[in-house]
């Protein structure tokens, strides 16, 4: 009886009230990095749309390293001038092997082409450290590369980028307060010789997370997430063992967090104007992405853990606009 | 042969910039080549052998079973 009692009153109490703290502004947290600015709105609203049949074994030989064997069945298109886009059915198998340590991440993939996406985090001191990604194929003159060099001060991070056909990068972003961050960028391509600057802003609480990004390339991109997380409502049991039924059995089910994202992206050059809104509900076993365009176009991504390390993918999008409709499936096998 | 060598000093020292530049532009792009073949074919490699070598130190049979 006692024991009822306490759980009713804690339950009752209302939620303790923030307590406004003075901003010290030589205190800032670091920003994220300028190029995960987006990050947020990129996540829900772009998920990873696939076509055709998609299965994914990764296996881990110690907590750090890890194979995996992929296979992807489907179509991959060809961007082509007409109105109706070029399809061609592909098959392929990809081995990937990855190395994650606390200092180090090497992650490295091959095709059945003779494809390699590889990419490199080193981690060198606890403020500097190494990028770099690299697609590299057969054909000459077709492979990528790009080398980042970053600095993580206090409150401010630098970035310094080196990419092949002279490609030349620089990034800063600061910590204006705790919820504000600014950052700019200059970059220089050396073969289409060209040159660009941006300034990008994000404003997050706890909340929310708004951000906005121009570039004098004529892009404008502006997004917007906002986090609700609905808590199950509190009802009054009579005996506590019902309660604690409830409370271990059926609340996990009801938990659940929702984000709704949109995005705005504006060319200024070529008059190009694309708006999006979707969410995010990320259940416990699952996790469901949707979202629709101004260009008419509908997608929904679906990830349910069937098993522990059985991932079931279901995926989805409706160009109505366009007549192209994609659908794929997936599992993913991982331990 | 010595008085051509001279005769040539006057318009030889941009000349032999120029060239210099070019067998540093040669040179660069030939290490580049060879970089690429190299990190093409040794990456996985590479990571594979840092990867076993990490520990707990995985058996070579693990490597290819497929549990």
């Amino acid at each position: 009886m006692a024991s009822t009692t306490v759980k009713t009153e804690q339950h009752d109490q209302p939620p303790k009230e923030k307590v406004v703290e003075k901003v010290d502004y030589l205190n800032l947290p670091c920003p994220i990095p300028y190029e995960e600015i987006h990050r947020e709105a990129l996540m829900s609203l772009k998920p990873d749309v696939f076509e055709g049949f998609r299965f994914e074994f990764n296996k881990g030989l110690s907590p750090q390293f890890a194979l995996t064997h992929s296979v992807s069945m489907g179509v991959t298109e060809i961007p082509s001038q007409s109105p109706e886009t070029i399809k061609i059915p592909t098959a392929q198998y990809e081995f990937g092997a990855n190395f994650m340590d606390p200092k180090l991440m090497l992650l490295g993939r091959v095709l059945t082409d003779g494809r390699l996406n590889a990419r490199v985090k080193w981690d060198f001191t606890d403020n500097f450290s190494l990028k770099a990604n690299a697609l590299l194929v057969n054909e000459p003159h077709m492979s990528h590369g790009m080398f980042n060099f970053d600095y993580k001060g206090t409150d401010y991070r630098a970035q310094f980028q080196m990419g092949n056909g002279a490609l030349f990068g620089a990034n800063y972003i600061q910590s204006v307060s705790p919820h504000l961050s600014l950052g700019g960028e200059v970059f220089w391509a050396g073969q289409h010789r060209k040159s660009g600057i941006g300034y990008a802003a994000r404003y997050n609480t706890d909340k929310m997370v708004a951000t906005g990004q121009v570039a004098s390339t004529g892009m404008v991109a502006l997004g917007y997430v906002h986090k609700v997380s609905e808590k199950v409502k509190k009802f009054d049991f009579v005996h506590c063992l019902v309660w604690d039924f409830y409370d271990e059995f059926l609340r996990p089910f009801f938990k659940l967090q929702v984000s709704l994202a949109s995005d705005f992206m504006y060319n200024y050059m070529s008059r190009d104007v694309t708006a999006s809104a979707g969410y995010d509900y990320i259940l416990r076993q699952a996790r469901l992405r949707g979202k629709i365009d101004s260009n008419g176009c509908v997608s929904a991504f679906l990830e349910e853990r069937l098993n522990m390390g059985l991932n079931f993918i279901l995926s989805a999008e409706l160009d109505h606009s366009k007549k192209d409709y994609k659908f794929g499936f997936g599992l993913t096998v991982g331990q | 042969m010595a008085n051509r060598a001279r005769g040539r000093t006057g318009k030889g020292a941009p000349a032999e910039e120029a060239s210099a530049m070019k067998k540093v532009k040669e040179w660069s792009n030939w290490t580049l080549k060879k970089a690429k073949v190299v990190v093409h074919y040794g990456f996985i490699p590479m990571v594979i052998i840092i990867g076993m070598n990490s520990d707990p130190k995985p058996q070579l049979y693990q490597l290819l079973t497929p549990v």
